[in-house]
């Protein structure tokens, strides 16, 4: 995927400043003792950001633009990682994070399935058991929770 | 705690060195090196997570133990801040803007070693200013209201946005997001839900540990992912391990300086350790003959910030200790220790429980040498890390990241949350528009936004207190002063290329 740099950067800057202005202006006004209440405040940082992201898009479009865009394979990573954080509660963190570094390994590079289930195996226990048993941060086990994790 | 200040630290000192404060003080230091290296869990989180290992002990021996956490945990952010782009608290954000660049270039042992030395160095100055004016000082925080607080988050906002970055709008556009995020959530003073779009998560607000990582560490994989689809790549090579005499001189003005700078600003409440850290990095910036070294591996630019989030951690204990007052989530958790020891932090604690005290001050000294002897031998270790091959050494550091910001709040929500903030982190870079303001926006906009509304409750919606206060005048002039000052800078030619 391609983008138009900076001129797309400023733009989309000034979008979220403008959804947010128009998200605190209809905000309930609730200020009991409060001169500024909830709005104000959020109405100010809106509207700045409105007006800098449109001067940051005014100066772009009198310059030339750049592109650039995320490889396939950082894409692979963001799309891993979205799977990754949306299995970890019903797969566990153990198995999942197996996974994820077998196949992130594989996406980054690594030929070896031997190495790579070896070390994605002894990682994933590892990790698991140094925040679980040594500093006593629980992590979802998942399906796994019969092995008494 | 006038009188004799020498008499009452020998007293503090003998109490430290007992051979069982000694090992808690060894456990507490080595816990929290363990805690602040990995991502997410943070110094107070660490400690509240620790604390049932104090039952049971001497109050001495507990608060000697839960400080040992503190400090060690403060320094440990650094380690993978420098090693691996991944802060592992918000006070180690700016380590990673010189501290990474050094590291790649193959400096990740004097980028250690000088974070340890300058928070050593840093954290015995700190003790020592602790001692020295601890009354005064803490009396001089009470005067901080909030049309003053308001001017210091002002003035430390302009500091870092002036700074960080190749064009002032841009650095702007970055702190607005910041303090944009920090108002998502419940509106604390009226109950207002603003800006959650409907998803019960948000209500508590953006975690900065959340958005650090996803900012920083998924970004920076990201972008390393895609270089090493390109000919030419190279993981960061070993390079040298120790100091040079060189490099440490031309550290230590930035040490001193970081000290004195985080141990004043750590007095005052709020977020101080982390604008400590940000604004000892860009006094640092402002005050070098090369600033467009910064943010490409300079040494000043770890030095600094690293001793100022120690010193800082020193500072912000002058409230508690003084006057009973927690200004920080670190020191809510001492304060709340201390509770169960059955200790209540009061201006009285120095002569009710002067073992306490005294015994705490004894023990940072003990703690610092302690953190020095212990990481100093570990440098070499860490940075070894780097010969691991990429395709295996960012997925297990996303991995670790990701327990990190689970284990923030047990939202797997986070996790989805920092894969789309290090999307955006990556579009930022690659735009130019810097990742620090966005932290420091976010973790001071609810300070900042709560000090204004309290300061026209107070006055019944007058801005006069903000004009009227010498404090406020002070630090709103210095605040333009920073934000139009690097303007006439660039045109005399001395060109700012600050960013990471």
């Amino acid at each position: 995927m391609k983008v138009g740099a900076e001129r797309v950067g400023a733009i989309f800057a000034t979008l979220v400043g403008a959804g947010y202005f128009y998200e605190a202006v209809t905000m309930p006004d609730v200020s009991i003792g409060d001169p500024l209440g909830p709005r104000w405040f959020p109405m100010l940082l809106g509207a700045s950001m409105t007006l800098l992201g449109g001067s940051l898009a005014l100066k772009a479009a009198g310059e030339e633009q750049g592109s650039f865009g995320l490889s396939s394979r950082s894409w692979g990573l963001v799309l891993l990682l979205g799977l990754y954080g949306y299995a970890i509660p019903m797969g566990g963190y153990p198995l999942c994070t197996f996974l994820f570094l077998a196949v992130g390994s594989g996406l980054l590079g690594e030929r070896s399935w031997l190495r790579c289930l070896a070390i994605s195996a002894t990682m994933s226990a590892l990790i698991f058991l140094l925040f679980t048993k040594v500093l006593d941060i629980p992590l979802p086990v998942g399906f796994l929770a019969f092995l008494g994790g | 705690m006038e009188g004799d200040t020498l008499g009452h630290l020998l007293y503090g000192l003998q109490i430290a060195l007992s051979p069982i404060n000694i090992f808690y003080a060894f456990l507490g230091c080595l816990v929290g090196t363990l805690i602040g290296v990995l991502p997410g869990i943070g110094p107070a989180g660490g400690m509240a997570l620790l604390i049932p290992l104090t039952y049971g002990k001497e109050p001495a021996s507990a608060i000697i133990l839960l400080a040992g956490i503190y400090y060690g945990a403060m320094y440990g952010g650094s380690t993978t801040s420098i090693l691996l782009n991944v802060p592992g608290e918000a006070a180690s954000v700016v380590t990673t803007l010189d501290g990474y660049q050094m590291a790649r270039k193959g400096l990740a042992g004097p980028a250690l070693s000088i974070a340890a030395i300058g928070s050593f160095i840093a954290g015995t100055m700190g003790v020592l200013l602790l001692m020295l004016l601890g009354p005064p000082l803490a009396r001089a925080a009470l005067k901080f209201g909030p049309a003053e607080t308001f001017a210091l988050m002002v003035f430390g906002l302009s500091m870092v946005t002036s700074l960080a970055g190749k064009s002032l709008r841009r650095g702007l556009v970055s702190t607005l997001l910041g303090l944009m995020m920090a108002t998502v959530g419940t509106d604390l003073p009226t109950g207002i839900i603003r800006f959650t779009f409907g998803i019960p998560k948000l209500m508590e607000g953006f975690d900065v540990v959340v958005v650090a990582i996803g900012l920083f560490a998924v970004s920076e994989i990201l972008s390393c992912a895609e270089e090493m689809g390109k000919e030419g790549f190279k993981t960061a090579p070993l390079g040298r391990i120790w100091l040079s005499a060189r490099d440490f001189i031309q550290s230590l003005g930035a040490i001193m300086r970081g000290a004195v700078l985080g141990f004043f600003i750590g007095v005052l409440p709020g977020a101080a350790h982390v604008t400590a850290s940000f604004l000892s990095y860009t006094v640092e910036k402002r005050l070098s003959r090369n600033p467009e070294r910064f943010g490409k591996g300079e040494i000043k630019g770890v030095a600094a910030p690293e001793s100022a989030n120690n010193s800082a951690a020193c500072g912000a204990l002058i409230p508690l200790l003084t006057l009973g007052l927690p200004a920080s989530a670190v020191t809510a958790v001492l304060y709340g220790a201390l509770l169960m020891v059955g200790v209540r932090p009061s201006p009285f604690l120095f002569q009710k429980h002067p073992d306490v005290a005294w015994g705490l001050i004894g023990s940072m000294y003990v703690g610092n040498i302690m953190l020095l002897i212990l990481n100093l031998p570990l440098v070499g270790l860490w940075v070894r890390i780097l010969r691991t091959p990429a395709r295996w050494l960012f997925p297990v550091v996303l991995a670790v990241s990701f327990v990190g910001v689970y284990s923030v709040n047990n939202a797997p929500l986070d996790l989805l949350l920092a894969t789309i903030l290090g999307v955006l982190g990556y579009f930022m870079r690659k735009l130019d528009y810097p990742l620090a303001p966005v932290i420091l926006g976010l973790v001071l906009g609810d300070l900042l936004e709560q000090a204004l509304r309290q300061t026209l409750m107070i006055s019944g919606g007058s801005i006069l207190p903000l004009v009227k206060s010498p404090i406020c005048l002070v630090l709103f002039a210095l605040a333009g002063l920073v934000m139009v000052a690097p303007r006439f800078i660039y045109k005399k030619g001395v060109k700012l290329e600050i960013e990471s």
